[in-house]
């Protein structure tokens, strides 16, 4: 990620397919991790680990996303929808069969899969935007249902405790202990995506999402595949659900609305359709932006408007800047965040003897 | 009582068609930027709605009349379309389907950005000189401004059915639709082309705006209207002006009946969700719509 | 002068910049911190852009009187878009400010919100949403309703409509007109149980979100079921349109009530005008108009400042529940600094100060609570104000009606 290589000389596949090109890489990623595992939970405040806290669970459903629409080239506008499946399961099996996040977990990221595979079943007939709306029916359909069928809800206020994750016997309940809770699957979550595109299944979606036509005529069963990327997507969906649920210690189907779709979108496209890197940098975007624009606005503004007026310029900016951002990476950089990085990269690679 | 069931009925259907012009009239213009530029506009709600504040803004100054806001409204809507077209849409050209829906989505969230920070959040009052007489037809009433939401859909049909089939403009728009690099081959000049088909969009959201702003009150809350447009469309069928109508016209048939007869039943509200179940059995069995037009892919 | 001098100077100056800035500090200690959740974006942003400026503009007021027992107060406001994991993020930042209570916003953050403030013992007040749940203080002991809650407006729509009927509803036909999501449904139990024991017959009809268009639902209603009374519970845009549709249908507006979300000048202005909807009677649990004496100040103190009144006060039924809601703040953080002899009350302090409210009306804006313990909810007061002469009119007096009912509820839910 961080390293410079001065040429290519790889002689196999194997090396050509390798996470860490090279050893230097491998020690970028240790870095990394000893950032995230040590360094920042003893040096920042709680109130700065929530916001990462949000961030993690957020680039779970990013990569997630990515993998339907950015490697595999569908769309789903519904993809909230499953993050409240994989939440209400998980609640459910958490409060009536008193089951641990770790079966819990998992479970609700399956049957989000489930739920994903069967929304994701008229992808087969259409594409494009008879696509995203089939999507947003599901959306619809699927908040209706959890709406009205209390057995699923847990009664009329369609909310339902969940009991704070225990590990080893102890209780995760501030920012902190959060913390480690959600890095964990954040990271399991990125190291599995990035295996999953460079394996056969990833070369599959990468085909269907080139070419659809041509990859059916190299042997690439595109029903199948259509529907294991929605389900692979809807389970990374349903477990982000999941850390919702175990991190506001709530289920609550009014939390995954369709805007929550659409800033999900957001941060894929923001951050880089079909790449790992730019779904996390995209997550971290979307996430902090409406932050760290109120930071400006209240470090700017309080010469210029009263404490009331600011809060309202501060979310009319907000809103604008995002709708601004997302129009600006279509129009002048497609390929997002990702790309910006690499060229960033790429300059310093031959710095400074560039021409 | 059977005659009672009866005229209720009737009444729910004719409140149902009412409503479901309505509903076209905002389908209208996110069916002619399809049908021209294969363009999806997600933000047709936030037009309806700035269509809405033009209008509003206009009439609230002392002594102007009506019409004067609804010139303004199809005025701002146009020069708006062709500078959205220009600068924002025409860059995403041959880019991927989600792009353009993206593009729109953002478009949408500036333009519910802008209202609080210009003329504020207090709603906005716009009406019709039409009184508030309600329109009787056998048992059933409707609002006046309905009636009014019913004629100008009506009238926008006519027009465009036979722009299309008849004059030369339109019929020089569809071959840009059908395909662009043949239209270019054959002297049409495919950007003009664009342009005017935003145009139209837009004057259709300036009086789809005038009209439910005047139903509804003029502020943000005007923009989610937009969602209705989605079943209509689907079951209609993109590209097709008629299908657009009568697409209309079964959403609001079906969520009356929904409402009348399904809701009582289940104790929960159908009405929004019927039409998306009805339009999910419509994309398995005929995806491009009643009326779409069918591109042949087979994968 | 000599270079000596100068760098004598300059010593001094950066000595008198360290004074002020420690001088600053030491006010700095005298500030307490209120934490605001808002919506000005999301989907409820036609009362949080009224309520919200309603909220500051009272604790300007009080900062420009001296404040709190001489602390100003500092409100950070923060927007959470109608969404859940912003209002978390906004609940650690208010944490990390040091903020005595917090006034949280919208109906799923306060229930994702409730088990965080009491892990944290920091208050949070929820007024006319949340769960109706929370009015038991022993079972919810950091959130505070402070305003009539769901259950609390359906009984008093319930009582409303017994007296616009002759006195009794036996026999008579109530139609529920709600929004169809958890808030809307919430009233229910209370209105099926008030349907047993008054002897009326209770119909519901849904409004599915967005609610732009009703009119099945006001046909089934009007038409079909035929109702002494109509109680409405809807949100956004719907009130509105359906004043507009049950008017439109020849409806009387005086048999109809409308729960507290539906009951703003906005509604009634996008329904038509005050002069459409004459007769529209409507639920309120804070006062309504200009007419009372803080609005004046904040006028004042405006006019003081060379500023014009805040254009906000046009739809004063959201501002003032912003006052209501900043003076309550402000009441129960002044009692919490009167126990503790003047010094910086903790969170659990001022708990108990918000306990400790009674009878705290602002002049006739604030409805006459007595917030305990065990009562978090101050009694469930409403007012009905019904459209008449082109503005509100008081239609009766404070009243919480049917105790015993919201009592046996919130047994039985603590029971669960």
């Amino acid at each position: 990620m961080f390293h410079r290589e001065a040429g290519v000389f790889k002689t196999t596949y194997a090396a050509d397919m390798a996470l860490y090109p090279l050893p230097i890489a491998r020690w970028a990623v240790a870095g990394v991790a000893l950032l995230f595992a040590v360094v920042l939970p003893s040096l920042l405040h709680e109130y700065y680990l929530s916001i990462i806290n949000l961030v993690l669970i957020a680039i779970v459903g990013a990569l997630g996303l990515n993998i339907l629409v950015g490697y595999t080239g569908q769309i789903s506008v519904g993809h909230a929808a499953f993050m409240s499946v994989g939440a209400y399961t998980a609640a459910n099996l958490a409060v009536r069969l008193d089951l641990p996040f770790w079966i819990t977990l998992p479970a609700g990221g399956l049957m989000a899969a489930l739920i994903g595979a069967i929304v994701g079943i008229p992808s087969l007939r259409i594409k494009g935007l008879y696509l995203a709306i089939a999507t947003l029916a599901g959306q619809l359909i699927i908040e209706w249902t959890i709406n009205h069928v209390p057995a699923i809800s847990g009664g009329a206020q369609a909310s339902i405790e969940v009991p704070r994750p225990t590990l080893f016997g102890t209780e995760l309940k501030t920012q902190g202990q959060l913390y480690f809770f959600l890095l964990f699957f954040a990271a399991l979550a990125i190291v599995a995506t990035l295996n999953l595109v460079r394996s056969r299944i990833g070369r599959a979606f990468v085909a269907i999402r080139d070419q659809d036509i041509a990859a059916e005529i190299i042997g690439i069963n595109i029903y199948r595949y259509k529907l294991l990327s929605f389900a692979i997507s809807s389970f990374y969906a349903g477990v982000c659900g999941v850390l919702y649920t175990y991190y506001l210690g709530i289920a609550n189907y009014e939390q995954f609305q369709i805007v929550v779709s659409i800033d999900y979108l957001a941060m894929i496209i923001i951050g880089g359709l079909g790449s790992v890197l730019g779904s996390i940098l995209g997550a971290i975007f979307v996430t902090m932006l409406p932050i760290v624009i109120r930071w400006i606005v209240e470090g700017f503004g309080s010469y210029f408007f009263t404490a009331s007026e600011l809060a309202g310029v501060s979310s009319s900016a907000r809103l604008i800047v995002f709708g601004s951002l997302i129009i600006f990476f279509l129009v002048v950089e497609p390929e997002g965040l990702n790309r910006l990085w690499r060229n960033i990269r790429n300059y310093f690679r031959v710095w400074p003897f560039s021409y | 009582m059977m005659i009672d069931e009866l005229s209720f009925a009737f009444s729910l259907v004719v409140s149902g068609l009412s409503i479901g012009l309505m509903y076209s009239l905002i389908a209208l213009g996110f069916v002619l930027v399809y049908k021209a530029t294969d363009a999806i506009n997600f933000a047709q709600g936030e037009f309806v709605m700035l269509a809405g504040f033009v209008a509003a803004g206009v009439a609230a100054v002392e002594g102007m009349p009506i019409l004067a806001a609804i010139i303004a409204a199809v005025a701002v809507m146009v020069l708006f379309s062709f500078a959205l077209e220009r600068v924002v849409l025409r860059p995403l050209l041959g880019r991927p389907i989600v792009a353009v829906i993206m593009a729109t989505i953002g478009l949408g969230a500036i333009l519910r950005g802008l209202p609080p920070l210009t003329v504020g959040g207090q709603t906005q009052s716009l009406s019709l000189p039409i009184g508030d007489e309600p329109f009787v037809i056998g048992p059933a009433v409707l609002p006046p401004i309905q009636v009014v939401g019913v004629i100008v859909s009506l009238l926008f049909l006519g027009a465009f059915t036979w722009f299309f089939l008849k004059s030369r403009m339109g019929v020089a728009m569809r071959a840009v639709a059908d395909n662009q690099q043949v239209a270019m081959a054959m002297g049409i000049n495919v950007q003009r082309y664009f342009a005017l088909a935003w145009a139209m969009a837009g004057i259709v959201s300036a009086l789809g705006g005038v009209i439910w702003g005047s139903m509804l009150g003029v502020d943000t809350h005007l923009a989610l209207v937009g969602l209705k447009v989605f079943p209509v469309v689907i079951l209609g069928g993109l590209d097709s002006i008629v299908g657009a109508v009568i697409g209309g016209l079964i959403v609001g048939v079906v969520e009356s009946i929904a409402a009348g007869y399904l809701d009582p039943f289940v104790g929960g509200g159908t009405k929004d969700f019927a039409p998306y179940v009805l339009m999910i059995v419509m994309l398995m069995f005929k995806p491009y719509g009643l009326f779409g037009q069918r591109r042949i892919e087979r994968v | 002068m000599s270079a000596s001098h100068k760098c004598w100077l300059y010593a001094a100056s950066v000595a008198a910049a360290v004074g002020i800035g420690a001088g600053a500090a030491a006010a700095q200690q005298k500030e307490l911190v209120f934490g605001l959740h808002c919506d000005r974006t999301g989907a409820t942003q036609t009362v949080g852009t009224f309520l919200c400026p309603g909220y500051h503009d009272y604790i300007a007021l009080l900062n420009s009187k001296g404040g709190i027992e001489g602390y100003k107060v500092r409100v950070i406001e923060i927007d959470n878009e109608y969404k859940v994991p912003p209002a978390m993020e906004a609940h650690e930042r208010f944490k990390m400010e040091g903020a005595v209570l917090t006034g949280l916003y919208g109906t799923p953050q306060t229930a994702a919100l409730a088990k965080k403030l009491d892990e944290d013992k920091v208050l949070g007040t929820s007024p006319g949403f949340g769960t109706a749940a929370a009015a038991d203080g022993q079972r919810y002991p950091y959130v505070f309703p402070i305003a009539a809650s769901y259950w609390s407006q359906g009984t008093a729509g319930v009582a409303f409509a017994k007296e616009r009927l002759g006195g009794s509803l036996k026999g008579k036909k109530i139609a529920f007109l709600f929004y169809d999501n958890p808030a809307g449904k919430e009233p229910l139990p209370i209105l099926e149980d008030l349907a047993k024991s008054e002897g009326f017959e209770l119909r519901t009809f849904a409004v599915p979100a967005p609610g732009v268009e009703m009119g099945a639902q006001v046909l089934d209603i009007t038409a079909r079921y035929r109702p002494d009374f109509v109680i409405a519970h809807l949100f956004g845009r719907a009130p509105s349109v359906a004043v507009k549709e049950l008017k439109g249908k020849g409806y009387p507006l005086s048999k109809l009530v409308s729960f507290v979300w539906g009951a703003s000048e906005a509604d009634v202005k996008a329904a038509g005008g005050f002069g459409a909807a004459e007769g529209y009677n409507v639920m309120q649990f804070a006062g309504v108009g200009t007419d009372y004496q803080v609005i004046k100040d904040i006028n004042a103190m405006y006019k003081a400042q060379g500023k014009p009144e805040p254009k906000e006060q046009e739809i004063s039924v959201y501002y003032n529940r912003g006052v209501m809601v900043a003076a309550l703040h402000a009441e129960a953080v002044r009692n919490a600094i009167k126990t503790k002899g003047g010094a910086m009350p903790t969170g659990e302090e001022v708990r108990k100060g918000m306990e400790a409210i009674t009878n705290f009306t602002l002049g006739g804006l604030v409805p006459p609570m007595k917030i305990t313990p065990q009562d978090h909810e101050g009694g469930g007061w409403v007012q009905i104000w019904t459209v008449k002469g082109g503005k509100f009119a008081k239609a009766g007096d404070w009243k919480q009606p049917y105790r015993d009912v919201i009592k046996k509820h919130l047994d039985m839910e603590a029971k669960k």
